[in-house]
């Protein structure tokens, strides 16, 4: 695709041949359909659902009345004002959580001498790799009201206080804990930019390291603290797994897991789930814009110019009170739920009559493995979830291969709106891309429902904007002239495409699509509305699982699906890493 | 009179490397201002954050007033906040997030000891001074860098503080604006009769400003003198050199005379200079003199030699002219719009006074 049409790009300025003028306009053209087919389509059917009433599957689409009566109908639902606003308090409340957690882990990474910072700014990350489901799964092994395995350990102690994860606090605690990452990320690197002399001003006029902080440090890094906020929100927002595992059996419903609901009625409310579907993707764009917002407006902690030298304060023994503060976080969000996990999956039955029990190693055994293993379903979803993976990275990165291109660097007419339209998923979360593709599919016999490749496309689609950027990255890092030089030197643009600007972008561009396969291959969102007994995959796979009921199986699976994803990520990375060392050029 | 700030024997050694500051002292009296100046990388920055306390010293003493500050030997660190200095950072460092007034403002309200009288007024003298009394209600962003620049300056002047630290403050700025806030910066700094601490790169702000220079290079304090004093009597051949003495002509000492020495410059005969150095007859010796002290076309009592034009450089307000004597290379500047000599032999003179002779120690340049 890429090469043929753009072969003729630059010669779009050499107007005297007629072919190569052509050239442009129509590459510009066919990216202009590819991404109305990813993006604008489907949307256009999720509206069409949420305005009409009539099931695509039983009436087809011969018989539409478009009506906003029945999208007023169900934004008036006392049910859906319940999941919204409950989605609003989950949300909230983990937000402010994740902004304490990560607010703390960036100014002990950057701004102390804690021991071991670089370990914590490891370790702190890898919430971020944990499928949300897994955590909602692990959390409530450990903080189910009865037989949580916290709850039978307070009991032990003869500790009279009894945790309840299957409740709107334990919603908030988890997503608290688990989303942090993402403010992290913003404040710690906002914090690494900040001139330390704006600091050190305030240290020579006399004010306390505490003044400082809150008089100096936090108002300057607050745009930062601001984004990380509205991004870990928005995030939580659009998460099935935690709500789908902690909320479900105390009857909490946020926006994500009411939609899911309203389809898995029977027969499905389609129409309805567009509807609140659309409201979901409202609520998101407003606070991706407000957050683009934010982040395009004056950073005013960085001033360009000198190279800093980080500053950290000596916190004397204080250093291990922070130390340890890490430490219980990474016990808390790692090793517990690892540890849950690892019990419930070998235990034969979750009870323990005493502490002793624990250690009845004849309690445990590989039983729940082998019955996963006994399921055909697992190893066509393992199979599955490689193959929708490999496509997803092949067929998105070559796309955003092509859109960065495009963008950063050709000066043709229209790439605006390819940019734009390759960034509006942004703004959709992914399970109202899983609806929309629904809509746009399940009516069309002999279409794409139903296969594989529905879910690699709702992936490219969803995870554009993502693969575009971590791909403009870096275009941009290669000089212009760098391109200019080969034109010089008689190569056409399909030349200089393969023979510089490829290599030299080689290690973004694998970067990219490792991004885009561990993206694709942990995704649940989007899959739950597109998958069909065939084209399971491991996310989908679990969820059935947890809902059967069989912890057991739901735990062996669990690490399974974890075990996969570890070594997959593992491998992935040191791809990534060969070829960006393979690419140093000087 | 007590020194306002007096640095003994000081020593920076960070985790890798050779010392940043190794063995540096001097003192600046009340009312002084002591500009330390050195190219990049020769410690000059690290010796002020010492006395900042924002870097710890690993050796010697520095005290502020009659109060030792640091003394790593006995333990003792005095932190930032206590010791009663002010300073202006090269990256301004004024609070974005402020207005003018909140900058400057800020030490009086967080400081122990604010020696009373009212914050805003004492806000509007500062601003006044260093001439931004209309600007005190708008936010620091909506300036232009001479202007933060003068808030940096009023921020730390507002608690009159014992010790004024500048680093680089000025070479963010850009040309035209650096010499006006230069010689404003001088008066201000005269006007409130700030003890000071001074760091530049930048030779003529360390001549304007500075009633001491302290030289420096690889963590070592080369010389310490009032301006004219560095300029016409460098203790070293770097100094020369950074100073701007970029020509050298090699030689071997015939004989010496207290601080008169006799060079053999080979083909182009003897030469008289003066040495500040322990030259002995027979050493190596390089005679360091400036462009400008070559007298084209004179033929004085003493050092008159007979060199050659070969190439003419006319840069309309002056003409630099590159000068064979004897085998070796020597520029010579003219000042003025008229270029009056011509390539071919031409008789010149070379003030034994301005004629610097050093030990030669192989190459010594600044890049």
């Amino acid at each position: 695709m890429t090469a043929t049409s753009a072969e003729a790009l630059p010669a779009a300025r050499d107007t005297t041949d007629a072919p190569r003028r052509w050239a442009a306009p129509l590459w510009v053209g066919a990216l202009l359909i590819v991404l109305a087919f990813l993006v604008i389509y489907p949307l256009l059917m999720l509206v069409f659902g949420a305005l009409s009433d009539s099931n695509p599957i039983v009436d087809g689409f011969g018989s539409f009345r478009p009506s906003a009566k029945h999208f007023l109908d169900v934004l008036a639902n006392e049910n859906v004002h319940l999941a919204f606003f409950n989605a609003l308090a989950a949300c909230g409340g983990g937000t402010v959580l994740a902004v304490v957690i990560g607010l703390a882990f960036s100014w002990i990474v950057v701004r102390t001498n804690t021991p071991f910072k670089g370990f914590i700014a490891g370790a702190s990350m890898i919430p971020l790799f944990v499928p949300p489901l897994v955590a909602g799964v692990a959390w409530g092994i450990l903080g189910s009201p009865k037989t949580g395995l916290l709850n039978t350990m307070l009991k032990w102690a003869g500790i009279d206080f009894r945790f309840d994860f299957y409740s709107m606090s334990g919603l908030i605690i988890v997503f608290g804990i688990y989303y942090a990452p993402y403010v992290y990320m913003f404040t710690a690197s906002a914090l690494r930019n900040m001139d330390p002399s704006l600091e050190e001003a305030s240290e020579v006029s006399g004010a306390s390291a505490f003044t400082t902080l809150f008089t100096v440090t936090f108002p300057l890094i607050a745009p930062a603290i601001l984004a990380g906020s509205l991004l870990s929100f928005v995030v939580m927002l659009g998460i099935y797994g935690v709500p789908a595992a902690l909320g479900a059996p105390a009857n909490i419903s946020v926006l994500t897991t009411y939609i899911f609901k309203l389809t898995a009625w029977s027969p499905p409310l389609y129409n309805t789930a567009a509807a609140v579907a659309i409201l979901l993707m409202v609520v998101t764009a407003i606070l991706v814009w407000a957050q683009q917002k934010v982040l395009s407006g004056k950073s005013y902690a960085t001033v360009a110019g000198k190279a800093f030298r980080p500053r950290a304060l000596n916190l004397g023994s204080w250093r291990w009170f922070t130390f340890g503060l890490a430490l219980v976080y990474l016990f808390v969000v790692v090793v517990l739920p690892t540890l849950a996990l690892i019990i419930a999956a070998f235990r034969k039955f979750l009870f323990f009559k005493d502490f002793n029990a624990l250690f009845d190693w004849s309690q445990y055994s590989w039983v729940h493995f082998n019955s996963v293993f006994d399921n055909p379903l697992t190893m066509l979803s393992i199979w599955n979830t490689l193959k929708v993976g490999v496509i997803t990275a092949v067929a998105g990165g070559a796309l955003a291969f092509a859109i960065g291109y495009t963008v950063n660097r050709t000066t043709v007419s229209g790439r605006r709106s390819i940019d734009l339209l390759a960034t509006l998923p942004v703004a959709i979360p992914g399970l109202v891309v899983g609806v929309a593709y629904l809509w746009a599919w399940i009516g069309l016999p002999g279409g794409l429902y139903g296969t594989i490749w529905i879910l690699a496309l709702a992936f490219v689609a969803r995870f554009m904007p993502d693969t575009v950027k971590a791909l403009s990255t870096s275009f941009l890092q290669i000089h212009k002239e760098l391109e200019e030089a080969a034109w010089i030197c008689g190569r056409g643009l399909l030349g200089t495409i393969r023979t510089i600007v490829l290599p030299l972008a080689r290690p973004g561009v694998v970067a990219s699509m490792t991004l885009l396969f561990v993206l694709a291959i942990r995704e649940l969102g989007s899959s739950l509305f597109l998958y069909t007994s065939d084209t399971t995959v491991m996310a989908v796979l679990l969820l059935d699982y947890y809902e059967g009921g069989n912890t057991g199986k739901t735990a062996a699976f669990s690490l399974v699906q974890t075990a996969i994803l570890g070594v997959l990520l593992g491998l992935t990375t040191w791809i990534s890493r060969e070829t960006t060392q393979n690419t140093r050029f000087n | 009179m007590t020194s306002a700030l007096l640095i003994e024997d000081l020593v920076k050694q960070f985790a890798t490397g050779k010392p940043a500051v190794d063995g540096v002292s001097f003192d600046v009296p009340a009312g002084e201002i002591v500009v330390l100046l050195g190219p990049s990388g020769c410690g000059k920055t690290t010796t002020l954050r010492c006395v900042a306390g924002l870097e710890h010293p690993t050796g010697g003493r520095i005290s502020i007033g009659d109060r030792v500050v640091s003394e790593p030997q006995r333990g003792l660190l005095v932190s930032p906040r206590e010791r009663d200095i002010g300073m202006v950072f090269q990256s301004y460092a004024v609070w974005p997030h402020m207005t003018v007034r909140q900058n400057v403002a800020y030490p009086l309200k967080h400081r122990r000891k604010n020696g009373g009288g009212d914050i805003n007024t004492k806000v509007n003298e500062t601003l006044e001074l260093v001439g931004l009394g209309d600007y005190a209600e708008r936010p620091v962003t909506s300036l232009s860098g001479g202007q933060m620049q003068r808030v940096a300056l009023a921020r730390s002047l507002v608690y009159r503080p014992q010790l004024l630290l500048l680093d680089e403050p000025l070479s963010n700025l850009d040309a035209k604006l650096r010499i006006r806030l230069r010689d404003e910066l001088r008066r201000i700094l005269k006007q409130t009769g700030m003890t000071g601490l001074y760091v530049t790169h930048d030779q003529s702000e360390a001549v304007v400003l500075g009633d001491r220079i302290g030289v420096m290079k690889d963590g070592k304090l080369l010389q310490m003198a009032p301006p004219a004093e560095i300029y016409n009597r460098p203790a070293d051949s770097f100094v020369a050199n950074f100073t701007g003495a970029s020509n050298i002509l090699l030689g071997k000492v015939l004989a010496r005379n207290g601080d008169k020495a006799t060079i053999d410059l080979g083909a182009a005969g003897r030469i008289e200079a003066w040495t500040p150095q322990p030259l002995a007859v027979g050493d190596k010796a390089r005679v360091a003199l400036r462009a400008e002290n070559v007298r084209l076309g004179e033929k004085g009592p003493a050092n008159a030699f007979s060199g050659r034009v070969v190439e003419r450089r006319y840069q309309g307000m002056q003409t630099v002219y590159d000068v064979e004597l004897g085998g070796q290379r020597l520029e010579a500047l003219e000042l003025g719009t008229a270029a009056r000599h011509n390539d071919g032999e031409i008789p010149l003179t070379l003030p034994p006074d301005q004629c610097w002779a050093y030990r030669d120690e192989g190459a010594t340049s600044v890049e």
